[in-house]
């Protein structure tokens, strides 16, 4: 298959896959137990309170009518208002989705930068006791569970030693919101006290998220390293006799983090995952601790929102590596 | 077989990680043997809660005053025989879907293939917070939950497999001399990757293990009384840090088990990878 039509194949399936998801999302959310109605009313409501809710939101309707219903709003970007904040839920997740973001950017500089450096100190020290320290570091800190790691920091440096804040963006009022961005505001703003401390709130949940992504990035790294090390273009240049630090900072490096980069797609998604958890732990006003409390509520609309939001970002990251996996190597579109 | 063995033994890597489950799962059967207060799973004792480890409490008690010890070893049951058989449902949907889809090239396998991709694109833990929510929480619906959101794992490898197998000149030869697509899969494909399954089985159960002991900690896991090791860390989440063995050993016990997994399936990799290399 070529390049061009490995993309249209790609971008063929994208709106599929998107209604699939929704299918997916909308029958899940459909067979509660829990009446969202009786629920959204009080405990106190009559039934006659309950019906004229369940009328308001159609739910009254057939299931079929409920999901044409849903996909013709979902078109017109409206996802429905949440049942406990009464807020449409765009707006919802729009004004929690730069804390999110902030985290989760912070998360992958330092993925990045760990996982990349110690994959690629291992790889070039193959076999040697770094390397075997440094697997069995990696190894480790996959097998932690995310949810255990939070606390436990939270104990330690936050309860114990009360270095660093126990939970939340920032100490006191933020600064004036201009994008949402509580670093950028800081910066616009000229307010260094509230840049340090949304420091030093962001630090325990970046590296709760960072360090199993980190793990599994310094081993993509890792083999790229000595696959590009036993490559015979490296051959080729030992052999003209190339000094090893030129082969390494010119040829080596360029390929190991190429071939890291196209695993962006799965280092995003294990981002995402631990979001969620560790958003609950920290009260990160995200859209993770978001849809925690939504699925606990029943507040499907928001569910809905929420799942939709991620699944289309990470639909769209894997199409965009698919897309420059092919471009930079076309040997695998086979 | 017997050269696969001996490689395995050497292996460090893998050895150690068999032995961890091993003896995790040994702890698990003996567990009513071992424990030295089994009537804890479900008896409290609140004059003495909340104690820090000794001799008669080697890992504390929590707070109904139960032996931690002798919980987390119950716990061990649930949580073992939970992600087996959440990974077996999910092999068992995965592998068949793999199978077929890499098999064939037509729409169908392609629509297939999307199917798994738009599993992919739900983040594992929502979607098993999800199900788990919905259906309400018992150790059938955990076992639900995850098997619905880990078998694209297994369809995805088995799909790529198949598909690279499937120009093999062995496979070819078996459909011109009139197999039926059946007995070309089942007898001359799936023996082949097999290896390839197996490692992604052994560092797929540590996934699920995880995602399992989140929904515990969630609230959406195995009810109480019966211990759980996710559930037991979000009770001890109130009484910290004074009460720091309380989180600890239920923590450390889901560390040691994935570990265990990560090991054995790394290992086993390096093994199966160098007999591959090694054949050709």
């Amino acid at each position: 298959m070529s390049w061009l039509a490995l993309v249209a194949n790609r971008l063929f399936w994208f709106v599929p896959t998107l209604l699939g998801l929704l299918t997916i999302v909308f029958i899940l959310s459909r067979v509660v137990p829990v009446d969202p109605a009786v629920l959204m009313a009080g405990e106190n409501a009559s039934a006659e309170q309950a019906q004229r809710i369940r009328e308001q939101f159609g739910l009254d309707q057939p299931l079929i009518a409920q999901f044409v219903d849903y996909l013709h709003d979902t078109i017109r970007g409206d996802l429905g208002r949440s049942l406990y904040t009464q807020q449409p839920i765009l707006t919802d997740l729009a004004a929690r989705l730069p804390a999110t973001l902030e985290l989760a950017f912070a998360a992958s500089l330092v993925a990045l930068l760990i996982g990349v450096t110690l994959g690629i100190l291992a790889g070039l020290h193959r076999d040697t006791l770094l390397d075997h320290v440094l697997g069995i570091a990696t190894i480790s800190c996959m097998a932690v569970a995310p949810f255990w790691m939070a606390m436990e920091f939270q104990s330690l440096f936050s309860m114990d030693l009360g270095w660093l804040p126990l939970s939340g963006r920032v100490q006191g009022f933020p600064p004036a919101q201009v994008t949402g961005f509580i670093f950028l505001d800081a910066l616009i703003t000229a307010d260094a006290g509230a840049l340090w401390s949304a420091l030093q709130h962001i630090l325990l949940p970046t590296l709760t998220l960072a360090l199993p992504a980190a793990a599994t990035m310094a081993r993509f790294t890792r083999n790229g390293v000595i696959a590009a090390m036993s490559s015979p273009s490296v051959d080729y240049q030992m052999a003209m006799g190339l000094p090893r630090r030129v082969i390494i900072w010119k040829y080596v490096l360029r390929m190991a983090i190429m071939a890291t980069v196209t695993q962006f797609g799965l280092t995003f998604a294990i981002l995402l995952t631990g979001v969620v958890v560790v958003e609950t732990i920290f009260d990160w006003p995200g859209l993770g601790s978001y849809a925690i409390n939504s699925i606990l509520q029943s507040d499907y609309n928001a569910v809905m929102g929420f799942t939709l939001c991620t699944g289309v970002m990470l639909i769209t990251v894997n199409l965009l590596v698919d897309i420059l996996q092919a471009a930079i190597d076309p040997r695998g579109s086979a | 077989m017997k050269a696969l063995a001996k490689r395995f033994a050497r292996d460090r890597i893998a050895v150690t990680g068999l032995a961890i489950l091993g003896l995790l799962a040994l702890a698990a059967i003996l567990a009513p043997v071992l424990a030295p207060y089994p009537e804890d799973v479900a008896t409290f004792h609140i004059e003495r809660r909340l104690l820090p480890p000794s001799a008669e409490a080697l890992m504390g008690t929590d707070r109904m005053g139960g032996d931690i010890f002798s919980r987390l070893l119950f716990g061990a049951r649930a949580t073992l025989t939970l992600t087996t058989v959440a990974v077996g449902a999910a092999l068992l949907i995965g592998v068949p879907i793999g199978l077929i889809a890499g098999y064939y090239r037509n729409w169908a396998s392609d629509a297939l293939m999307r199917v798994s991709d738009v599993f992919l694109a739900v983040p594992q833990i929502v979607m098993a917070i999800a199900i788990g929510q919905t259906l309400g929480s018992s150790a059938e619906n955990v076992i639900l939950a995850l098997s619905l959101t880990y078998w694209p794992f297994w369809a995805r490898l088995v799909f790529a497999e198949t598909r690279s197998m499937r120009n093999e000149i062995f496979v070819e030869s078996a459909v011109a001399l009139g197999a039926s697509a059946w007995r070309v899969m089942v007898l001359h494909i799936l023996p082949n990757i097999a290896s390839a399954i197996i490692v992604r089985t052994a560092i797929g159960m540590g996934a699920t293990m995880l995602t399992a002991a989140t929904l515990g900690f969630l609230g959406l896991g195995v009810p109480p009384p019966a211990p759980e090791w996710g559930r037991m860390i979000a009770e001890s989440r109130q009484y910290l840090p004074d009460a720091w063995w309380y989180s600890l050993a239920p923590g450390a016990a889901i560390f040691l088990t994935v570990l265990g997994f990560n090991l054995l399936g790394d290992g086993l990799r390096d093994i199966l990878n160098a007999r591959i290399r090694r054949r050709r």
